[in-house]
């Protein structure tokens, strides 16, 4: 047959493999692995492999086969192991292979192979997802939709790889989670939602103790408008405590949380108010720098990625001061002191208040232009919030300078009251001297009358 | 060597088959509308259930079977495991257990017959290597060949440790307390298994008796297709 045209409607580039049909026997098949393919002669098919798969050779095992089927690679068991692996998927490639263009079903190879069947199934569905079998070019409809980490070359994807990084993979049937996921932060599982209908998990668990996490929205980095709504909710609550806070934004871990808190334009409140300006300044910038592209101002979007650097390090306590910490680490530290200069210049120089407007308008501005006017009301919405914040805070203050200014007074009052009395005793004191003073002389003159008296009685005496 | 003999009473092991890998063999004899599925295979129970329907509907697809097959197909399945994992629970002695496994089967145009011991006590063991290598010393060309072998050695291996599970109860049940030697004897009682000590023994050898190597030699025919269809139409016969 002759080879067919390598680009009759499939999806990204198709490598042409020539199989080595005459070279082994599918008897040899079952029971050995098999060895490189050499070249044969052209009059036979050229089998297609999909340029994303590119990746498989006979002897080896690539990063995305240890991702996808992890039970041969985790040594739990002694025979579930690399080389038993690798026997399974060269005996199915191989039996289809020699049988091309005939596609080959699951069962003629179940019953070719020496194993138990759902480990075979399971390496089926790999090869025949990753198109190593089964594939032809007309066929571009959508594999299998699983949640895959995409394969080393950024130019290897198979299809339907969505941008997710993270994988799940269900505690309870070892199978890759694709719509629904439950997870039990207390024991660490994680259960596709088939398990978790059928409930099976661990005796000592409740139902309830899930967290249902939806992973086609999780892969999607634009949040939405509820879910910003409650993260801010949730921070309102919790401070600090992102566990929580996760918990209450339902489909979110913890990391996308606090990244998204750090991105939003308005936290200040959060932060101790010697930092609140730094602090704040950092998340203007963080957001204006991520807005950048759609067009703030060049002056603005230099400085506030320098200021982004400028903010106190290694705070590790808040996490926003640590994301700033870590992308000042990032920075360098040449950019980060000559950042750090700058900063300090324009700190001391110009007016917070305003450049806070001038970094909202643009980045209010910027929103407009994205996609989305529901990410221009939350703006105007946090901007509200923001001032009526300071508002609170201004009364705050004055309510308590009151209160100081009544304790001040009743303490006044209370010395006064002290001083007087003190006066009453010295008062009091006086007298008391003035009139032991009486009566010592008293008893002075006494005492000299006496004496005189005796004496005049004794000259008396004396004289008669 | 008599030292080894008298320590031969091990305590019981919760059940599970006396392999590496805790795999059940599954078998499948569906009739239906007309159409008969026959099949075998090994499962591993600790995989999850959705599996099975997984598994019976990709068959149905396969095999072109009319979809009533597949709830039938799944429930055969479903009721097998359970069996299985009713067995779990429990207890079993193993005992110093060596058994002669059996191989007589017919697998397409080749036909197997062998007979060779396997120790029971050895929980390592793995018949799907051991049927791996079996194909490939004695060039089977048929892939068919190896998964049937694997089988029918976990089949019988499964009876035997049912067996084991069975005496165990009765002998907890008929005679508290008294140990020992009673086990020793309730596994001779199976009439198939061999005392380590009776094999290893200073007076034989462990060199095989010339009578019996003819039995112990695996025999592999190539048959033609009309000895096929006369073999099917006697088992058919047979099976009514």
């Amino acid at each position: 047959m002759a080879a067919k045209d390598p680009d009759s409607g499939g999806s990204g580039e198709i490598l042409p493999i020539t199989p080595s049909l005459s070279e082994t026997t599918s008897g040899v098949t079952a029971a050995s692995q098999a060895t490189q393919p050499p070249s044969s002669s052209s009059d036979v098919d050229t089998v297609y492999v999909p340029s994303y798969s590119r990746w498989f050779t006979w002897t080896g095992i690539d990063d995305c086969e240890v991702r996808s089927l992890p039970e041969f690679f985790n040594s739990k068991s002694t025979s579930k192991n690399p080389k038993f692996y690798m026997y399974l998927r060269n005996s199915i490639i191989k039996q289809y292979r020699d049988d091309h263009p005939r596609k080959i079903s699951f069962t003629d190879v179940r019953r070719t192979l020496v194993s138990d069947v759902v480990s075979i199934r399971r390496v089926f569905y790999f090869l025949e997802y990753w198109g190593l079998i089964n594939h032809s070019s007309s066929s571009s409809a959508k594999p299998l939709k699983w949640d895959e980490k995409s394969a080393g070359d950024a130019s290897s994807e198979p299809p339907t790889t969505a941008k997710e990084t993270a994988k799940r993979i269900c505690n309870g049937c070892k199978s890759i989670c694709s719509v629904a996921c439950f997870v039990c932060d207390k024991y660490e599982l994680t259960l596709c939602a088939r398990c978790y209908v059928r409930g099976n998990y661990r005796v000592g668990i409740n139902s309830t103790e899930f967290k249902r996490v939806e992973l086609s929205e999780e892969s999607k980095k634009v949040w939405s408008e509820k879910e910003t709504l409650q993260l801010m909710e949730a921070v309102m609550h919790y401070g600090d405590d992102w566990k929580k806070v996760a918990t209450h934004v339902t489909g979110r871990t913890e990391k996308d949380c606090v990244s998204q808190f750090v991105k939003l334009p308005f936290g200040e409140q959060f932060v101790k108010e010697s930092d609140s300006e730094d602090s704040l300044e950092a998340f203007d910038q963080i957001k204006g720098s991520a807005d950048l592209e759609s067009g703030g101002s060049d002056k603005e979007g230099s400085s506030p990625n320098k200021r982004l650097r400028l903010t106190p390090l290694a705070d590790a306590s808040n996490p926003i001061m640590a994301q700033a910490a870590f992308l000042s680490a990032l920075a360098g530290t040449k950019v980060a002191e000559a950042a750090a200069r700058a900063a300090v210049t324009a700190l001391s120089d110009v007016d917070y208040e305003a450049e806070k407007n001038a970094t909202g308008d643009p980045n209010r501005q910027d929103a407009n232009a994205n996609s989305g006017g529901e990410i221009t009301n939350s703006e105007r919405d946090w901007a509200d919030a923001k001032s009526l914040i300071q508002k609170e805070e201004q009364e705050v203050e004055g309510a308590i300078k009151e209160i100081v200014e009544v304790e001040m007074r009743k303490v006044r009052d209370r010395i006064v009251h002290f001083e007087k009395l003190d006066l009453e005793m010295e008062r009091s004191r006086k007298q008391l001297e003035d009139m032991k003073n009486l009566l010592f002389t008293d008893q002075l003159n006494i005492f000299f009358h006496t004496r005189k008296a005796r004496k005049s009685e004794d000259r008396v005496d004396v004289k008669t | 060597m008599k030292a080894l003999g008298s320590s031969g009473w091990k305590g019981p092991v919760k059940f599970r088959m006396p392999t590496a890998e805790n795999l059940v063999p599954i078998r499948l004899d569906i009739q239906s509308e007309g159409q008969r599925y026959k099949d075998a295979f090994t499962w591993n129970p600790s995989d999850p259930d959705n599996e099975v329907v997984v598994f019976a509907k990709r068959t149905v697809k396969d095999l072109k079977l009319p979809s009533a097959f597949i709830t039938q197909i799944a429930q055969s399945i479903q009721s097998q495991l359970s069996d299985f994992r009713a067995y779990e629970g429990q207890d079993m002695y193993t005992g110093e257990k060596i058994i002669p496994i059996k191989l007589d089967l017919r697998v397409n145009h080749t036909l197997i017959k062998d007979q060779f011991l396997w120790d029971l006590n050895n929980f390592e063991s793995d018949p799907e290597e051991f049927a791996r290598t079996l194909c490939k010393d004695l060039g089977v060309e048929d892939p068919e060949v190896g998964p049937a072998v694997a089988f029918a050695i976990r089949e019988q291996l499964y009876e035997i440790a049912i067996q084991s599970v069975a005496s165990a109860r009765e002998s907890r049940l008929s005679k508290k307390g008294r140990r020992g030697s009673d086990h020793g004897s309730a596994s001779k009682a199976s009439g198939l298994s061999m005392d380590l000590v009776k094999l290893f023994s200073f007076k034989s050898s462990v060199v095989r008796k010339r009578k019996d190597l003819d039995v112990y030699e695996p025999v592999v025919d190539l048959l033609t297709s009309e000895e096929v269809d006369a073999l099917e139409a006697r088992e058919e016969r047979h099976a009514r």
